[in-house]
């Protein structure tokens, strides 16, 4: 095995305190593929992307550039699991490479504690780093259960790929790298309506009826395509699509049953982690994973 | 010593600037990619401003009364003695020498000798190949010995070699043994004073503007293809059809696809607002329902009456741009905001049509990309006293524009190369 | 430059072309492909992006109270599909900071902002939570450096406008 490559882990609130089998398993197969994280306590919320930069956007540019900051400080590219962390640190990191001003202003509030933020500093999300870092045959090269029977609809999400001049993404409108992971694995990719629809989950707090609407349009279509279950990145959308999902039933009038994983979670199933998957699938999954698992030829649990 | 001139590309603009420089006495070498001359102009059928059609008026000098601009008589390219036409050529390389240019040239070659051939076309009713035909929309095949188009200047047909079996039988029925298989590509240097491009646009099909599935659905078409079906001479006779074969009866035009847009041509293509309302017009005689969504309507002064003869007759506006076309139970459905009433509104029809933008030509051929600018247009006098360019290698522009141009950089390139004489 | 609550909407406008975002929405020629785009107005015939930029730029003082602009997903497909590349998105944030001192700002978007300023996390961490990383074998994350960062935001003022702001929003409360 090549040498291991370490990034430093932007944990963020939701994957480490709410959804940590998102950690786990992502954590598990980063291992598996060499890759080391290091944390570091100096880290606080990103924050938000959806509502904090709509109460104060300079407190939220200044509070995420800090965060680049402390991630510059520790020579290591970042890497952000959730997709909400990974936008803003993106997007700040980005502001401030273009805007000198902001920059300058940035920098004078950081200064009384010693950081400084560049603009230069490479912020990735696990899409840089499985695609393009570590790349799809090393990935193949650890899949020893390939999940031939399972066709998996990928739900990318607005945040981790708009916009592309700061994410550094492939596509804004049919991003593939998540595409490819799949059928990495071995399984199949689902074809759906508006591949990039939004999930409906930042509007919550301002209108339940009408976020969950847009999640139950983006429900049908992937129920649509036949996929046995969503894979996501975020967290935010994984709560909306997956915890929620009894909601959205209850507005759509129709039962969906669509089992959302995270993408450690599907290459934890593929690469013989399936312990880990199985062990936390009733404590974090509302719809139950039962059926999906025996197609993956791991068994109940 | 005669001057001469290699005027490139026989698009409207390249055949009147050719014209109007023979007529004043310099020897013109006119070189066209096609094997037929006319262009963008071969796709329509009616033209601004005076509704002529564009494919009919080709013919010969009895047509010519004196007094129509001379570019769509495209017959009288074949018949001047100082104008030297080669068709399917294409320009190797441009070379400054002396006062002028060496300009090497090579050519296709049509397998039918222009001189002998009196296009009598019996070699095309013997032929037993049957391809997809260009020019055709809904299915419409050709021969391989073939005309594109009925009316293209040179009359001859010519033979597309790939799908050709040889079998002979056009060779046979030729009486005037114009018809050789073993003809060979061929090459020429040219030496001359100046250098006019007119290269001109192409309808850039819109296959990758994102929200309009046009590579998704055939009832989602583009305005040179609505053409195709407007023409009586066309694989439907005038009748404009379903992909399924059905008689239209409600059409949507989307202006602005892909023109005004950073994701796709920044400019304006100048001459699709008229062109969409001239389509229209046609279509409400047809009796079809036409709405039209907009930003603005772009029409020039001379092409005005178009606007006014739509809004009499009936066809409808909607201002917005519609974020997509989808294809809803097989018919396609446009998704726009009525900016003015400020309802979104889901405008099911049979048949889209996309003004997509106008782009240059120049710039898939190398020696003349060399004096292309901004978006791959030219300036009219891309350098003194030796090359010009003029039509929509300038940039996009309806018809009667273009000829202007045409008119004005021939006087232009007559002075230079005369003045002081 | 911060926001200021005083600031007029004409100002407000000046200051938003000004910046780098802002100043795309000059190119906007109010075309409506963002509104047709927004599957929010798909759903909501009120919610016309179109129409918000329209407001900002004719600096109507109406936009500051304007609760439609929470209904925005930040999704970016508007600005995706903008003919002019205009930041929607961002311009509409913008648009939404305008609204904090008169209470146009959801509850639960409040809450999140509180917790945000004086834990460092958007949830409050608990001690089950915290346990459940050690079960799982991950490694303790620290607590952020509060007084730091409180220090660094003094010039926008931000801690004490949130502790004074009070949503008049309503809103769904949520999590």
């Amino acid at each position: 095995m090549s040498k291991a490559r370490t990034y430093t882990y932007f944990p963020g609130c939701m994957i480490p305190y709410r959804l940590p089998h998102f950690e786990l398993t992502m954590r598990e197969v980063l291992k598996k593929l060499g890759v080391e994280l290091e944390t570091s306590p100096d880290h606080s919320c990103c924050p938000e992307p959806t509502t904090f930069t709509g109460v104060d956007f300079e407190a939220w540019v200044t509070i995420a550039a800090r965060n680049v900051a402390v991630s510059e400080s520790t020579g290591n590219d970042t890497v952000a699991m959730c997709s909400g962390c990974f936008h803003t640190l993106a997007v700040a990191n980005h502001m401030v490479h273009e805007d000198q001003e902001l920059r300058e202003r940035i920098n004078k509030r950081l200064k009384k504690s010693g950081l400084e933020v560049t603009g230069d500093h490479s912020v990735k999300n696990l899409l840089h780093v499985l695609h393009n870092d570590i790349g799809i045959e090393a990935i193949q090269k650890q899949v020893t259960n390939p999940l031939k029977q399972l066709k998996i609809a990928p739900h990318y999400g607005c945040h981790l790929v708009r916009p592309l001049e700061a994410t550094n993404m492939d596509h804004a409108e049919n991003p593939q790298w998540m595409d490819a992971i799949i059928r990495a694995t071995g399984a199949e990719v689902a074809e759906f309506e508006n591949k990039m629809a939004c999930c409906g989950a930042p509007i919550m707090p301002a209108d339940e009826q009408k976020s969950l609407t847009v999640t139950s349009k983006h429900l049908k279509h992937i129920k649509a395509s036949g996929a046995d279950a969503i894979v996501v990145l975020c967290p935010t959308c994984y709560t909306q699509m997956e915890t929620q999902q009894g909601k959205v039933e209850a507005i759509a009038e129709t039962e969906f049953n669509l089992p959302v994983l995270s993408l450690g979670e599907l290459l934890a199933l593929s690469m013989g982690l399936s312990e880990i998957v199985t062990e936390n699938q009733r404590r974090y999954h509302r719809v139950k994973l039962t059926e999906l698992l025996e197609k993956a030829g791991v068994g109940g649990a | 010593m005669t001057k001469n001139a290699v005027v490139i590309g026989a698009g409207l603009a390249g055949i009147q600037v050719s014209q109007q420089l023979t007529d004043l006495g310099i020897t013109i070498h006119l070189i066209e990619k096609e094997p037929i001359i006319g262009g963008l102009s071969t796709y329509l059928g009616r033209v601004f401003p005076t509704g002529d059609c564009a494919l009919c008026l080709d013919a010969s000098n009895e047509m010519y009364d004196g007094h129509h601009r001379k570019c769509q008589y495209r017959g009288l390219v074949t018949e001047k003695k100082n104008l030297k036409l080669y068709t399917q050529s294409e320009v190797k390389s441009i070379t400054e020498a002396d006062s002028g240019f060496k300009i090497s040239i090579k050519s296709e070659p049509r397998y039918v000798n222009l001189d002998r051939c009196v296009v009598c076309l019996e070699c095309i009713d013997v032929c037993d190949v049957e391809v997809a035909d260009e020019y055709a929309l809904r299915g419409g095949t050709r021969k391989a010995i073939y005309r594109p188009i009925p009316q293209g200047v040179p009359h001859a047909p010519l033979i597309d070699l790939e799908h050709c079996t040889k079998c002979g039988k056009c060779v046979d029925v030729c009486k005037v043994n114009a018809i050789d298989l073993e003809e060979k590509e061929s090459s020429k240097t040219i030496n001359t004073d100046a250098v006019i491009i007119a290269t001109g646009v192409e309808e850039k099909i819109p296959l990758d503007f994102p929200g309009y599935e046009y590579r998704t659905s055939d009832d989602i078409i583009s305005h040179a293809e609505l053409a195709r079906m407007l023409d009586p001479t066309g694989d439907t006779n005038g009748v404009v059809t379903t992909s399924a074969g059905d008689v239209v009866s409600k059409v949507t035009m989307v202006l602005c696809v892909g023109s005004r847009d950073k994701t796709a041509f920044e400019y304006c293509s100048q001459a699709c607002c008229t062109y969409s309302l001239k389509h229209a017009e046609m279509l409400r005689e047809l009796g079809i329902d036409v709405t039209i969504c907009y930003m603005d309507i772009r029409v020039p002064n001379h092409s005005f009456h178009y606007l006014e003869s739509s809004i009499e007759k009936g066809v409808k506006f909607i201002r917005g741009k519609p974020d997509k076309v989808v294809v809803r139970s097989g018919k396609p459905v446009t998704v726009v905001e009525d900016t003015q009433s400020q309802k979104l509104m889901q405008i099911e029809s049979d048949l889209v049509v996309l003004a997509s933008p106008l782009a240059p030509l120049g710039i898939g051929n190398d020696p003349v990309s060399a004096f292309l600018g901004e978006y791959g247009f030219a300036q009219r006098v891309v350098k003194e006293r030796k090359v010009y360019a003029c039509g929509t290698a300038t940039g996009p522009t309806d018809i009667p524009t273009s000829i202007a141009e045409a008119n004005a950089v021939a006087l232009r390139v007559y002075s230079d190369l005369k003045g002081g004489i | 430059m911060v926001t200021k609550d005083t600031m007029s909407s004409l100002e407000v406008r000046n200051w938003l072309l000004d910046q780098p975002e802002g100043e795309t929405l000059l190119r906007c020629y109010q075309c409506g492909r963002c509104t047709s785009a927004c599957p929010v107005a798909d759903i909501e015939p009120s919610f016309n992006p179109r129409l918000f930029l329209q407001k900002i730029l004719l600096s109507d003082e109406l936009i500051a109270e304007e609760q439609l602009v929470w209904n925005c997903l930040t999704c970016e497909q508007c600005e995706v599909r903008c003919p002019e590349h205009v930041k929607i998105p961002h311009i509409l944030i913008l648009a939404k900071v305008r609204g904090l001192m008169k209470g146009n700002v959801p509850a639960a978007a409040l809450d999140r902002a509180r917790n945000i300023l004086s834990i460092g996390r958007s949830l409050e961490v608990s001690s089950p939570m915290l346990k459940t990383r050690e079960k799982m074998g991950l490694p303790d994350l620290g607590t952020p450096p509060m007084d730091q960062i409180v220090a660094m935001l003094v010039d926008i003022g931000i801690v004490g406008k949130i502790e004074k702001a009070e949503s008049i929003y309503g809103g769904t409360e949520n999590e």
